[in-house]
Parts: C-alpha cells; sequence; structure tokens
C-alpha cells in the first residue's frame, strides 16, 4: 500500500509541479499581452443587451439590478427573466426596474432553469452582444468599455472577466475568493493566451450574439451551461478571451452545506460535459484546448485517488495512535511534550509536500499581483489556501458519488 | 497564441530539476541520518568502557567502581534510548520504495548492544546494589505481532516519564540474532509480546497500570509511582 501511495504521490507531485510551472512560463512569455490594455475603438457603440435570469432571488437582485444601472454605456438593454420563482423576486424586480425603458422584464411562472431562461433572453436580445449575468452578482461602472475592445478579433466569440467574492467575511469564503481570483481570473486569462478556456463563468460573461446563436445558445439539458458553452465554442474553433482588468463581485452560499451543494453541481456538471464531449479530449484538432482538458482532468481524478488514499492512510494513523493513547489514559497533553522537530527525519514525500505548497503559494501570489489586489488585504485567505486542496479534493468525491449513484442533480 | 515547442520543453526540464533537487535534498538527508546513526553507534555503550569499569571492580573493590559508574550509566541509558528512536525514525524516513540493507544491519549492532549492556545493567546492579528496574522487551512486526505496537507504545510512556531509573531494552525477534534467541531460550519467552521486569517474565500485552505496579514495588519513581 504504502509503495503504491508513494508512486502515485510522485506522480501527482510531477503533473501539478509541470502544470504550475507550465501557467508560470506563460505568465513570463506572454507578460506583455496579460497587462495589455485594448482600446476602445468603435465609432458607434454596439448595442449591449445584459441577460439576468433569476430564481428565488429577492434578497440580491435589486443589488445586481442597482449594479446594472450604474453601467456607463450608451446603447444597452437589460432582459431579467424571473424562472417561476416562489419569492418576492417579482415584485422586487418590477420595483427596482419602474421607469427604466432599458429593462424588459419577462415574469415566468414557470420554472425551467438558468439556460432555458439564457435562451429566452438571447431570442429576443437585439444587442451585437449579450452579455449574462447571475442574479448575484454586482459589476463596476465601465465594464463595457473594457471588456468589448476584446471582440475586435472577429474569431472571437466570448470575454470572460476576473471574478471576486463579494465581502467575504468568514475564514472559508476569504480562501474561495482567493481560489476565484487564481481559477477563474488569472488562469483563465492564461488560457485565453493559449486558446484553453474552459467556461465562461456564470457571475459575468459577454458573447457575440451570432456566435451564440449559431452553436444554438446554452445547452438546456446541462446543469453548468457556462462549461458547456465554452467547450461547443471551442469545438466551433471560436475564440475566447479574457479581460483581467473588468471585474465581477458574486456572492457564495453563506453556509458549508449550501456549498457543497453548489461544487457538486459543478464538479458533477464538469464530468456530464466531459462525457459528452469526450471527443475532445486529447484530439490534435482542438489545439491546446484538446490537451488542457485532458491533463487537468487526468490530474484531478489522480489527486483524487491520492487523496483517498491519504485519508485512508491518515485515518489508520489516527486510529492506531488512539488506541495508543488509550492505552496511556487519553493524556494527549502528555503526548505533545514529546513532539520535536527533527529536520533529518524528514522523508521525500514531504519534501515533495513542501515543494507543492511552495508552488501552490507562489500561483496565489501570482495572481493576487496580476489581478491587482493587495496581497496584505488577503493574508487570512492565503494562510487558508493550502486547505482548498483537502476541500476540493472532498467536493470533488462528493460529485463523482453522485455521478455514479446516477443521482440527479438539479440546477437549484 | 500556440504555445512554443520550447516553452514545453524548459517546463520539462524545471520540473525536472525540482524533481532532482527534492532528490538530492532527499539523498543529502539521507547520508545525515546514516552519519548520525554511525557516530551514535560509535559513542554508544562502548565495550572497552564497560571493560574499565569492570577491571576497576576487581581491582579496586565494588565502591569506587560503582561511584564512577553512576553519572556513567545515566549517559548510556539516556543515548542508547534515544539511538533506538532514532533509529526507528530514521528507517520510515529513508525507507519510502524498498528495505535498506543498512537499516537493517544497524538494527542487528543495536540490538547486540543492547544486549551487552543489558548484562552489564544486570551484574552492575546487583553489585552496586542500583535501585534500578530493568524491563526487557521481546517483540515481533506489527503483521505477526498485532499488540507488539501497544506494548511498545505503553513502555515508551513509561520509560518517557521514569527516566533512567527504569532502563527499558527492546528486542526484535524477527532479527534472529543468535544471542537474543538463546537469551528468549533463557526466559521461555515463546509468544509475543513478552516482558521481563526484574527478571519475571509476563508474556501477552500488560497493560500500563500493572507494569508500573511491578515497577514501583522495586523502584519508587517519584513520576510514576506518587
Amino acid at each position: 500500500m504504502n509503495v503504491v501511495y508513494n508512486i502515485l504521490a510522485y506522480l501527482v507531485w510531477f503533473l501539478a509541479t509541470y502544470w504550475v510551472v507550465l501557467l508560470l512560463l506563460i505568465v513570463v512569455s506572454g507578460k506583455e499581452k496579460l497587462f495589455e490594455k485594448k482600446k476602445f475603438t468603435y465609432k458607434n457603440y454596439p448595442r449591449v443587451s445584459v441577460a439576468v435570469p433569476a430564481f428565488n432571488e429577492e434578497k440580491k437582485i435589486s443589488f445586481t439590478i442597482k449594479s446594472l444601472k450604474r453601467i456607463k454605456y450608451k446603447n444597452m438593454e437589460f432582459i431579467i427573466i424571473n424562472d417561476g420563482s416562489s419569492d418576492k423576486t417579482s415584485q422586487v424586480v418590477t420595483k427596482t426596474i419602474a421607469g427604466d425603458s432599458r429593462f424588459v422584464f419577462i415574469d415566468r411562472k414557470e420554472n425551467k432553469g438558468k439556460a432555458a431562461s439564457l435562451n429566452e433572453a438571447i431570442s429576443i436580445a437585439t444587442g451585437k452582444f449579450v452579455a449574462t449575468m447571475d442574479a448575484d452578482s454586482v459589476v463596476e461602472p465601465n465594464i463595457f468599455m473594457k471588456v468589448l475592445p476584446h471582440f475586435e478579433n472577429k474569431k472571437t466569440a466570448a470575454v470572460t472577466v476576473s471574478v471576486a467574492v463579494k465581502n467575504p467575511k468568514t475564514f472559508l469564503h476569504k480562501i474561495f475568493d482567493l481560489e476565484y481570483i487564481v481559477g477563474l481570473s488569472l488562469f483563465l486569462k492564461l488560457f485565453s493566451l493559449v486558446d484553453a478556456v474552459f467556461v465562461t463563468p456564470g457571475p459575468f460573461s459577454i458573447y457575440r450574439t451570432s456566435a451564440i446563436k449559431e452553436i444554438g445558445g446554452f445547452d438546456e439539458n446541462n446543469i453548468t451551461e457556462d462549461l458547456e458553452i465554452a467547450y461547443r465554442l471551442q469545438k466551433a474553433r471560436y475564440k475566447i478571451d479574457n479581460c483581467l482588468d473588468a471585474k465581477v463581485y458574486t456572492i457564495i452560499p453563506p453556509k458549508f452545506k449550501d456549498l457543497c451543494i453548489q461544487r457538486k453541481r459543478w464538479y458533477s456538471g464538469a464530468i456530464q460535459t466531459l462525457m459528452k464531449h469526450n471527443k475532445m479530449i486529447g484530439r490534435k484538432k482542438y489545439g491546446t484546448f484538446g490537451y488542457f482538458v485532458l491533463f487537468n482532468y487526468s490530474l484531478i481524478f489522480l489527486g483524487m485517488i491520492l487523496f483517498i488514499g491519504s485519508l485512508y492512510l491518515g485515518a489508520t494513523n489516527i486510529f492506531n495512535n488512539l488506541i495508543y493513547i488509550s492505552q496511556t489514559n487519553f493524556n494527549f497533553l502528555e503526548q505533545l511534550k514529546y513532539l520535536q522537530f527533527d529536520i533529518l527525519a524528514t522523508g521525500q514525500i514531504s519534501l515533495l509536500g513542501f515543494i507543492a505548497l511552495g508552488t501552490t503559494m507562489l500561483t496565489a501570489v501570482v495572481g493576487l499581483v496580476l489581478t491587482k489586489t493587495k496581497i496584505s488585504e488577503k493574508k487570512l485567505g492565503l494562510l487558508g489556501y493550502p486547505l482548498l486542496f483537502f476541500l476540493y479534493q472532498f467536493f470533488w468525491i462528493l460529485s463523482v458519488v453522485a455521478v455514479i449513484r446516477g443521482k440527479k442533480i438539479k440546477w437549484r | 497564441m500556440e504555445i512554443k515547442k520550447s516553452i514545453f520543453v524548459m517546463e520539462f526540464l524545471i520540473t525536472i530539476i525540482l524533481l532532482l533537487s527534492i532528490i538530492l535534498i532527499g539523498s543529502v538527508l539521507n547520508k545525515g541520518r546514516k552519519n548520525f546513526i554511525d557516530e551514535q553507534m560509535q559513542s554508544v555503550n562502548d565495550i572497552s568502557d564497560m571493560q574499565v569499569y569492570l577491571l576497576m571492580s576487581d581491582t579496586y573493590g565494588d565502591k569506587i567502581a560503582c561511584l564512577s559508574l553512576k553519572s556513567k550509566l545515566k549517559d548510556w541509558d539516556k543515548s542508547l534510548w534515544d539511538l533506538g528512536n532514532k533509529l526507528e525514525q530514521y528507517r520510515i524516513a529513508s525507507e519510502e520504495f524498498s528495505k535498506d540493507e543498512y537499516y537493517l544491519e544497524q538494527k542487528k549492532q543495536f540490538n547486540e548492544k543492547q544486549q551487552l549492556y543489558l548484562i552489564f545493567l544486570t551484574k552492575i546492579k546487583s553489585d552496586c546494589n542500583l535501585n534500578k528496574t530493568i524491563i526487557t522487551f521481546f517483540f515481533q512486526n506489527s503483521k505477526d505481532c498485532n499488540k507488539c505496537d501497544d506494548q511498545s507504545y505503553i513502555l515508551t510512556d513509561i520509560k518517557r516519564k521514569a527516566g533512567d531509573d527504569v532502563a527499558i531494552f527492546s528486542f526484535d525477534a524477527d532479527l534472529n540474532i543468535t544471542n537474543i534467541n538463546l537469551l528468549m531460550e533463557y526466559y521461555g519467552v515463546n509468544e509475543f509480546p513478552c516482558i521481563i521486569i526484574n527478571e519475571k517474565k509476563y508474556c501477552g500485552i500488560q497493560d500500563r497500570n500493572f507494569i508500573v505496579e511491578k515497577i514501583c514495588k522495586d523502584t519508587p519513581v517519584p513520576e510514576l509511582c506518587n
């Protein structure tokens, strides 16, 4: 068991380090493009439609609408879709948008799901570009002035922005805030440089309307429509760009249980999407994207097995120690007295762990620097960032189990 | 932007360099461990020292020999105990993939040194009237003896508290050392774990209270008996 575990640890370490080094090299080799600010050169302001599907968002949607109202752009419309909410979302929306002709409100009694709501909004959108936005997110006022120049390239079908957590208060939220900065901001920027973006995040992404219509809109049977559409855009050989400079702030579930449900949906959706588009995996035809998907999911899969192995070994160790300590009347404090650090007792597997910890922290710091976030403001998140590895694996196991059991996971 | 082939080559090289650095640091640590064990093995329980004390006893009588022995015994006891712990700790750190013959050899040497010290201690205990409890512990690997680790843990805990008032000698029966086999035969050890407390045999796992009771009967160790 130990030999197999050790071999796996080396393999996962090698793949993970290879991955991080690749990303850091992309940062170095593409640093001009990374910080490149594109100028808004459109003579006429192209029309932008913003689709905001909402389901039971009575507490948050007014902030989202107010944030939309603050956007400084001349030619836009906002389409709010109430997806059969059972709370007062409808009344809140009606009251908040009153008197503003830029808003279109579709007040549907039936709940059809997020993807269906987005497709409905796209079908009536009059904009050359259509942005999708979650009803619990807020954007900065000049977001369109920053993202639209990225569409100058005719092959660009979508642009993603930096995603951050709105007012992270708890320790856990601060960790996830950093995860968003690294995973949904830094990584998506780097992936965009090599045409390998695998998700257009739900909190805010903007699409070329013609492209999204051409590929048939969002998949209404997929629980992670923002992930699935990115695969199809890549399949159609469109480009998905990222604007690191533009930000959207979103809310993450306050309770751990809700967070588990959200992540289970995300990762089960990822598996669902992967199975649907399995022919894209590792195929030369899809360029870097195909290889990145293969590499990323191989790493996730092996990491998960390593995590399960670590759990088993850890639990066995704890169990044995409990038995030992029971022999001495559970005197934990007494045992702690004898703990001492000896560098010579450090095995090679522990060294791998230290290096992995170092590269993880380095990636987080690079993410903060590139998104111009003050490190001092995120120090608590940085401190807890290594814990993300355990949480991440835990969520993945939950999702894999759900998929294997054939449990139907709903969007909400 | 397509990723240039040179980037893939460079990242592969960087990852390999990192891996090699880890392997290098690992081998430096491994060497450090072996040097430490070698040094300790040399310094612990030197046979010539013991001979000097035995000769002193014969020439000048027990009194003067026992006086000079008392301080030396404390050092021997501690270094032997520490060495035993380090040997096991370093073996675990080194043997990630396969058994290292070095540790097997060192374990044999360590067991022999322990036996030497046990004989010496048993002799001078009566000669010098030492108020010290001697525990001899015979064990097997955890696959064949599932209670041996538990017994080892209890004895470690007792030793930590009792310090040099209690001398514990652990003998690995799996090493198949002739002298240890003879010792087991002498005590009639045929099941594991088995402990000998002041020459009395107790086989099967013995709980902490039982061992403490036996120790306190002969040696009133304040940290254990009060």
